[in-house]
């Protein structure tokens, strides 16, 4: 492996000045799942790497004024087992669980997952759903991105040089919601998806949709809302016919790429099936299985 | 740089470069032999270790970030001269074929026990679904995480 040289900053302060005062390739490294196997492959070649390990409190999980507050250390594993995320955001603990493997999420962060702005990210449709927020100090300060604004473009987060992601704040769900996660994959049960569909709904008594949002996976060169879905949805009854509707209008607004998992034509096709599924499965209340070729 | 680290039951003290991965600490550092080096990548699991009874990777998980934590590898599995239930059960119902992918198997059933001591088939399939056989040797490995878990 290429070698490099490894800072340990003990505070945020600290790390913030050492990303400043460093020249050259650096990085920063969380859990390093999706970084040590770039470096390993020789996709990057840092000269040093920035590890937030040894800085305290940056894996917390608490709820913070009614909002879920995830340190960026957090762990894919930490999230899944919590019992606050999984009583309050279980579509988060849901979509959290589905992430690669067991020895993944016991390594992988919720901030490494988020600034590395893979665009088949597991959790990053849910937390879109969930109008999450990634909290970002830098050498200006501290600020907030709300997540629909955090995804720039291919492998690309809102991310000046020097800044780091502190944490993520995810708001309660709205009353009676009713969220879902499911993830199609083309080549093997635990690679990133081809595509992936969060989806939240609010039905009122007369099962019109309130609320509706969606996330999407694999479906742009970022994770995304399918704005155009959620608008045919809202207000509407949720019959199989909107369900079609909507899944259609996401598949339309998608702009999928195409590479070895599969084309754009088939990850569009994708959207339609899960998209429609998981709507129907949500209004029904039944239990939808991930999808395998 | 300088580590410190809990190893199979005994405090280990040592020196690595600090791009090493736990992988390359244990193997070429430490000299254990029984973590093997499959993809490199993360994706094969044959080089599972726990820390702090979690299964991880360690051919991705950087020597710095175990730190002060507890290492089991296969080597630690046996206690006094006893196998653990686990290499038992493999070795009775031949749960290995060339054996490669048997120490991250083992120790990805380990983490899992410690968590759950008697999970269901589809529990053992998901914590093992990490781990890759190339022999195509699944049923007999759950088959044997099961009889532990049905033994206790």
């Amino acid at each position: 492996m290429h070698p490099f040289r490894l800072l340990e900053p003990e505070s945020l302060p600290e790390a913030i000045e050492t990303l400043g005062r460093l020249d050259g390739e650096s990085r920063l490294v969380a859990g390093g799942t999706a970084l040590v196997a770039m470096i390993r492959l020789g996709l990057v070649k840092p000269d040093r790497l920035v590890s937030l390990h040894r800085v305290p409190g940056l894996n917390r999980i608490r709820v913070d004024g009614g909002s879920l507050e995830l340190g960026a250390m957090a762990t894919h594993a930490d999230i899944e087992r919590s019992r606050t995320v999984r009583d309050g955001w279980p579509l988060l603990a849901e979509a959290v669980h589905r992430v690669a493997t067991p020895a993944i999420r016991t390594s992988g962060t919720i901030g490494g997952n988020l600034a590395y702005a893979e665009a088949a990210s597991d959790p990053a449709p849910a937390l879109l759903c969930l109008n999450a927020e990634a909290r970002v100090l830098g050498p200006g300060g501290e600020r907030a991105v709300p997540l629909a604004r955090f995804f720039r473009g291919f492998y690309e987060a809102a991310l000046e040089p020097g800044e780091i992601v502190t944490a993520v704040r995810v708001p309660p769900p709205p009353a009676g919601a009713r969220g879902g996660y499911v993830k199609f994959t083309s080549r093997s049960a635990e690679d990133k998806p081809l595509v992936g569909v969060a989806a939240l709904v609010v039905l009122d008594g007369a099962g019109r949709c309130v609320e509706a949002r969606i996330g999407l996976g694999g479906s742009a060169p970022t994770p995304v809302r399918a704005d155009r879905a959620e608008r045919a949805l809202r207000g509407e009854a949720l019959t199989d016919a909107a369900a079609r509707a909507a899944a259609e209008a996401a598949a339309g607004e998608a702009d999928p790429l195409s590479d070895l998992m599969g084309s754009a034509d088939y990850r569009r096709e994708m959207i339609r099936v899960w998209a429609r599924r998981l709507l129907i499965a949500l209004r029904d209340g039944t239990a939808l299985r991930d999808g395998t070729r | 740089m300088s580590l410190s680290f809990t190893l199979n039951g005994q405090p280990c003290a040592t020196q690595a470069p600090d791009h090493w991965t736990v992988l390359d600490l244990l193997r070429d550092g430490l000299g254990l032999m029984g973590t093997k080096y499959g993809c490199g990548e993360g994706v094969c699991g044959t080089c599972t270790v726990l820390a702090d009874g979690q299964p991880i990777r360690a051919c991705l998980v950087l020597a710095a970030h175990v730190r002060g934590r507890v290492l089991v590898t296969v080597e630690g599995l046996e206690r006094d001269g006893r196998l653990d239930p686990i290499q038992t059960a493999f070795a009775e119902r031949g749960a290995a074929q060339c054996g490669y992918c048997t120490p991250g198997m083992m120790l990805a059933a380990k983490a899992l026990l410690l968590e759950n001591p008697s999970p269901s088939e589809h529990e053992v399939r998901e914590a093992l679904s990490g781990n890759l056989c190339r022999c195509t040797g699944y049923t007999k490995i759950v088959e044997a995480v099961l009889a532990v878990a049905g033994s206790k």
